[in-house]
């Protein structure tokens, strides 16, 4: 079994790693690179020889879609060799070696996702193997998400309610509220894959700072769509996630997501489609995920991966996303400091309504950072 | 007509030309209803009861002009709104979800028009809740 996973792990990467995403800023996923199944199959020798020998092979000598025989082999050769030119713009190879397009697309005009390719996902047609698996990407050099990919059965589905996440602090985490967003706070630790498919807690390496608006109005639907789906049927759905981030950006722009079902080829699932990480009313620094109330001052193109927009006349599309400029930023606040107990808190923690003003102190850093500066975390908020 | 739906929290039915969910003990439900009645649909809808449907089922791409009075018809995959004057009483299955949908039923229950007769919860084998409403015109 233990030559199965191996294997496992370098065949996904290969399939899901090498030839599927190289985020902006981030490094190329190579074999060498620590692996991130999390879960296995019993007959993993089984995928593995699939995915290489039939489908890895097969698409990366043949096999092509329509979109794929646009691209000509010198251009697919530069864009795989070319990681640091495709880092500058988010490009992104996805899929197979084949399927290596970079697109751009539409602002946010208030839908919470947009359709990409007609809907219809990139994987090539011997990935569709009715197995579970699931993959995370190693996080990049950034502390970044990569590609998360799965093909998702009950088999792999949680049968317990979803534990703690709070401890989890994804790039770009701000522990920030505003008025009129649901539960208030701007943010969420975002599974990529989520909780209800593979039953992943606080896996870093499946969980981005995503805001509500993303999590629960654009990604949330299509998860709930694929969860009843495969508890109804029993079928498998293969899905991919993947984060898009501009450049060095602490936080994603938003994020890809793929599925198809399986077993009935795509008649009971079939999305591809793109999730702004926007919150309406609010303002966000994609750089480093601070925020303020207000409306989009300027705006930015962000080139994303792979896929036509639906109902575009051509290929020349392009998304903005807001930006501000960095004096407009108010940056949030992740901790409130008891100097006199040596305590931190949420800064929406009941303690620190109580807190003598010549004690606190706000604070801005990682939860560690405290730990080692000898402060001890609330047992009221448990930060 | 009767006319049986089902939506999602949003009054989604479809998304990408698929529909949003199925589940089985809704449609046992939607069998018990009709009983020994017609019931119409079109290709689309009788793919997912092939195994399960009796002779009084009739299938036709334009099924909803050829219903009857007082004959069911399970919509999936259409707009009511032309059919609006039609319909007798509606079935409205709600998922008590929310799924991505790029069409919505659209007929305004909240209208003088609609009054709510019954609602019953009851669970499917893949939904905590679905919700059945009838609604009957004024």
């Amino acid at each position: 079994m233990c030559r199965g996973i191996e294997k496992l792990k370098l065949g996904l990467l290969l399939v899901a790693g090498v030839v599927t995403l190289v985020g902006c800023g981030a490094e190329v996923s190579t074999p060498a690179a620590e692996s991130s199944v999390v879960k296995t199959v019993e007959d993993t020798e089984t995928i593995v020889e699939q995915m290489i020998e039939e489908s890895f092979v097969s698409v990366s000598e043949n096999e092509t879609t329509d979109i794929e025989s646009d691209i000509d082999n010198e251009s697919q050769v530069e864009l795989q060799d070319s990681t640091v030119a495709l880092s500058e713009e988010i490009g992104i190879i996805s899929g197979n070696v084949d399927t290596v397009i970079t697109e751009e697309f539409p602002a946010y005009v208030g839908e919470p996702f947009i359709v990409l390719n007609n809907n219809i996902p990139l994987f090539a047609e011997a990935e569709l193997i009715a197995t579970s698996f699931e993959y995370y990407s190693p996080l990049d050099s950034l502390g970044r998400c990569g590609v998360t990919y799965a093909c998702i059965g009950t088999d792999i589905m949680p049968t317990e309610e979803r534990g703690n996440i709070g401890q989890i602090k994804p790039t770009g985490w701000h522990t920030v509220k505003y008025e009129g967003i649901d539960g208030n706070y701007l943010y969420n630790r975002c599974h990529l894959i989520g909780y209800q498919l593979t039953g992943e807690n606080a896996n870093e390496q499946n969980l981005i700072t995503g805001t509500r608006s993303m999590n629960v109005d654009g990604m949330l639907p299509f998860e709930n769509m694929v969860a009843d789906y495969v508890k109804e049927t029993g079928n498998h759905v293969l899905y991919r996630v993947t984060p898009i981030f501009e450049g060095d950006n602490l936080l994603a722009t938003g994020v890809q997501m793929e599925a198809m079902s399986v077993e009935d080829e795509g008649a009971g699932i079939l999305f591809h489609v793109f999730v702004y990480n926007v919150q309406p009313g609010i303002v966000i620094n994609y750089a480093d995920g601070s925020s303020c109330v207000g409306e989009t001052v300027t705006q930015a193109t962000v080139t994303v991966p792979n896929a036509e927009v639906a109902d575009q006349p051509d290929n020349e599309v392009e998304v903005t996303t807001p930006v501000v400029e960095q004096q407009d930023i108010v940056v949030g606040t992740d901790y409130i400091l008891n100097t006199n107990t040596d305590k931190f808190h949420y800064p929406d923690c009941r303690s620190v309504k109580q807190m003598k003003a010549k004690n606190r102190k706000e604070y801005t850093g990682t939860r560690e950072e405290l730990i080692a500066q000898g402060y001890d975390p609330c047992g009221n908020c448990e930060p | 007509m009767i006319v049986i739906v089902a939506t999602d929290d949003k009054q989604g039915m479809m998304f990408n030309n698929r529909r949003q969910s199925k589940d089985s003990e809704l449609r046992k439900d939607i069998l018990c209803e009709v009983g020994k009645c017609k019931l119409w649909l079109n290709a689309y809808s009788f793919g997912q009861f092939e195994e399960e449907l009796e002779k009084n089922v009739c299938v036709a791409e334009d099924f909803v002009d050829k219903a009857g009075a007082r004959e069911y018809c399970f919509v999936e995959n259409l707009s009511l709104q032309e059919y609006e004057e039609r319909i007798e009483e509606l079935i409205l299955y709600k998922w008590n979800r929310v799924y991505p949908s790029d069409l919505k039923f659209d007929i305004d229950l909240s209208s003088e028009s609609w009054q709510m007769a019954s609602t019953v919860d009851f669970v499917g084998s893949s939904h905590d809740k679905i919700t059945k409403e009838v609604w009957k015109r004024v």
